[in-house]
């Protein structure tokens, strides 16, 4: 088809290709407005219909557990820290927590309390900036302004209590590195009976409004037989029926003393998972109250620079977008022999194969929204 | 002065060009401000669009190695423009000379507003991007489901005009000014409510405001028809958009709500309706929804506005 005289463009299509065939592929990606970070969507659609999608990946690769092996042990919490700015409380506790189960150390229980407030106040802020983007994507802006508005209250809380907006800087092997006072909990239990009543204001707004019920409902379904066939994790797990939640089936930190409502739902469509994140968003401010009544007395950590011998071990936390698995290797040197992780969604973006299918390429991007993918924590 | 010398200043400076082009800016303006007071935003300047506007047109225009056809490409947004200046100088302004008849009727201005639509679905497919050829297709699909009932609402209205006239149908936009003038707005005739109604919804549609913006859904398609234009052929694009918002609340002043004081007070009251119909009825609207599928608005176009055009009608015809 391709004469020499036409002009033949990057991608190898030719002037008088142009006439769009039945069947065509769109990119999604590697840079695409639906998108917050580089991802490559390669989506065949015959006409508004999706029929086959490739996911490919490696745009934002740092090699960070490489990094990992060339750094002290508390170098790495810091390291870890920075995989990704959502998670940025689970993966230093993850990775803290592997060390601590190497080294055999004790965490102070106060300490054990303080981390379930940093990771709780995360999830809360990470959750509401996942369903604003849904709104966002629906063309629906008031209610994105309105969510990030209310979301900042979360961020002001970040930066009060840990002096920063995103990393917190909250996790050491062995304990946390920040304390409350009474003033600063004064403050955050106040900012928390601010954002309880706009959070519930806006599960009512998803739960009832016909704009969100009519782009969302129905939509990106994932059975729960997909679900388990795809191990698919956190809020996309429960939402299509598959209750599955480290804090309760291996409670770690403070959690065995603490009340954690299991959310479950079963359609497992987007409108279920951003259901499930937001009820979720509204149980962490009830879980840092609960943590705040019961916080106890004491140290917040132990020794400061503590020795990790040689072993190697896994741990798991439930970081905002699901189960987040450490493995951690230690020799006898300084640095961690290996480190590997896997993220909540390495899991979930294989199981974007069966919510694509069928889809209508104005939801491709609301779908790839739904299992809040963070491409940081999976390419590192 | 002479015929041509009339029908060329209506086209070129009021009421088509310049005041068209500036009344569309202004309203845009406003448009956004107010969108992000109602969002607790501060929002962009008033004159925003028009920075825009100079910004775009410092720029160069680049034209992709896909597209089918230079000259078409770089031409389709000038006839865009053109054909919406030519259509607001077929609106009657208070306080402005009357359009020609010689210009047209409201026929003719029912076709000219068809030609933007028609203007993107080429340059979305002449751009050879797949998402132009997107919203090529959304396009389309969305015109064929508004453009139906706002032919029947025309012809209602026409007809209605005709028949209180002693007339088939009344087709002059001048005519059927004078008529309500005299026997009171179509606003208040409750035959031609259902028309009102169809016209509500075809307004957002031929504009693409939310819910109807699915043609150029920058989260879906990256805007579709526009994805590859850039610089003073982009701008040409939103000098377009402008006038079209202008041309459309004429229409629909003209049509159901014409009834002003003379003079130049008739003017200024005019220029006010425009305004506040923008806020209250667009600005307002799109802020408190979201966008809905091509399907979904297809259905939703088949299932509201074309009925109430078609009772409109048939009301009409048989009263």
């Amino acid at each position: 088809m391709t004469s020499p005289d036409v002009p033949v463009s990057a991608h190898g299509v030719s002037a008088h290709d142009v006439a769009v065939p039945e069947t065509y592929t769109i990119p999604v990606g590697p840079l695409h407005v639906a998108l917050e970070e580089p991802m490559y969507f390669k989506i065949d659609v015959r006409g508004e219909t999706v029929t086959s999608v490739d996911i490919n990946a490696g745009h934002v690769h740092r090699g960070i557990e490489y990094l990992a092996t060339h750094r002290s042990m508390i170098q790495t919490v810091v390291l870890t820290e920075r995989i990704c700015s959502l998670c940025s409380a689970s993966h230093p506790e993850a990775f803290a927590m592997a060390a601590e189960a190497i080294a055999e150390l004790e965490v102070p229980s106060r300490a054990k309390y303080l981390r379930v407030i940093a990771g709780e106040v995360k999830r809360l802020a990470s959750n509401l900036f996942n369903v604003a983007i849904l709104a966002h994507l629906t063309g629906f802006e008031t209610l994105f302004m309105h969510v990030m508005q209310v979301r900042e209250i979360a961020q002001d809380i970040k930066e009060a209590v840990f002096g920063n907006r995103m990393d917190l800087g909250a996790i050491c092997i062995g304990g946390v590195r920040y304390d409350l006072d009474a003033e600063i909990m004064m403050e955050l239990t106040k900012r928390l009976d601010e954002i309880a009543p706009l959070v519930d204001e806006i599960i009512e707004t998803y739960r009832t409004n016909g704009t969100i019920l009519r782009r969302t409902r129905g939509v990106g379904v994932l059975t729960r037989d997909q679900a388990i066939a795809c191990g698919v994790v956190g809020p996309v797990a429960r939402a299509s029926g598959v209750v599955y939640d480290v804090r309760h089936a291996a409670p770690y930190a403070a959690y065995p003393d603490l009340e954690v409502a299991a959310r479950g739902l079963s359609d497992g469509d987007v409108w279920s998972r951003a259901m499930i994140r937001l009820y979720e968003a509204r149980d962490a401010i009830d879980i840092v109250r609960q943590a705040l009544a019961k916080l106890p007395a004491g140290e917040i950590h132990g020794d400061e620079r503590p020795d990790v011998p040689p072993g190697e071990t896994i741990a798991k936390v439930e970081a905002p977008r699901g189960e987040l698995i450490y493995y951690l290797k230690t020799n006898d040197g300084p640095n961690p022999e290996r480190v590997k992780w896997r993220v909540p969604t390495f899991m979930n973006w294989d199981a974007l194969r069966f919510m694509l299918a069928e889809a209508k390429v104005a939801d491709i991007a609301i779908v790839v929204n739904s299992i809040d993918p963070c491409i940081s924590c999976t390419e590192r | 002065m002479s015929t041509q010398a009339a029908l060329l200043v209506s086209v070129l400076a009021f009421p088509g060009g310049l005041f068209a082009l500036a009344l569309g800016l202004a309203l845009k303006g406003a448009d956004r401000r107010f969108a992000a007071r109602l969002q607790g935003r501060v929002g962009p300047p008033l004159l925003q669009p028009i920075y825009d506007l100079v910004k775009l047109g410092f720029k160069r225009t680049m034209v992709p190695l896909t597209a089918t056809s230079q000259l078409v490409f770089l031409v389709t947004p000038l006839v865009a423009l053109v054909s919406m200046l030519y259509a607001a100088a077929l609106i009657p302004v208070p306080g402005l000379p009357a359009p020609s008849p010689q210009l047209g009727n409201v026929l003719v201005l029912v076709y000219l507003l068809a030609i933007p639509g028609v203007a993107l679905m080429v340059a979305g497919s002449v751009s050879g991007s797949t998402y132009g050829a997107i919203g090529f297709s959304r396009e389309m699909a969305l015109m064929l489901a508004y453009e139906g009932p706002i032919v029947l609402v025309v012809a209602a209205v026409a007809l209605r005009t005709g028949a209180a006239e002693g007339q088939f149908a009344v087709l002059s936009l001048t005519e059927i000014v004078r008529h309500q003038q005299v026997h009171g707005a179509n606003l208040f005739d409750p035959v031609l409510w259902p028309a009102l109604i169809a016209f509500v919804f075809f307004y957002p549609a031929n504009l693409g405001i939310v819910p109807f913006d699915i043609p150029e859904a920058e989260t879906e398609v990256l805007e579709g028809p526009l994805v590859e234009y850039s610089g003073p052929a982009l701008g040409l694009f939103k000098l377009m958009s402008a006038v079209k918002s202008v041309v459309v609340l004429g229409l629909g002043l003209t049509l159901f709500f014409p009834l002003v004081p003379e003079g130049p007070l008739g003017l200024v009251v005019w220029l006010l309706e425009d305004f506040v119909l923008m806020l209250i009825g667009v600005t307002a609207v799109r802020v408190g929804i979201g966008r809905m599928r091509i399907d979904q608005a297809v259905a939703f176009f088949l299932k509201w506005p074309l009925v109430a055009a078609i009772a409109s009608l048939a009301v009409v015809v048989v009263v």
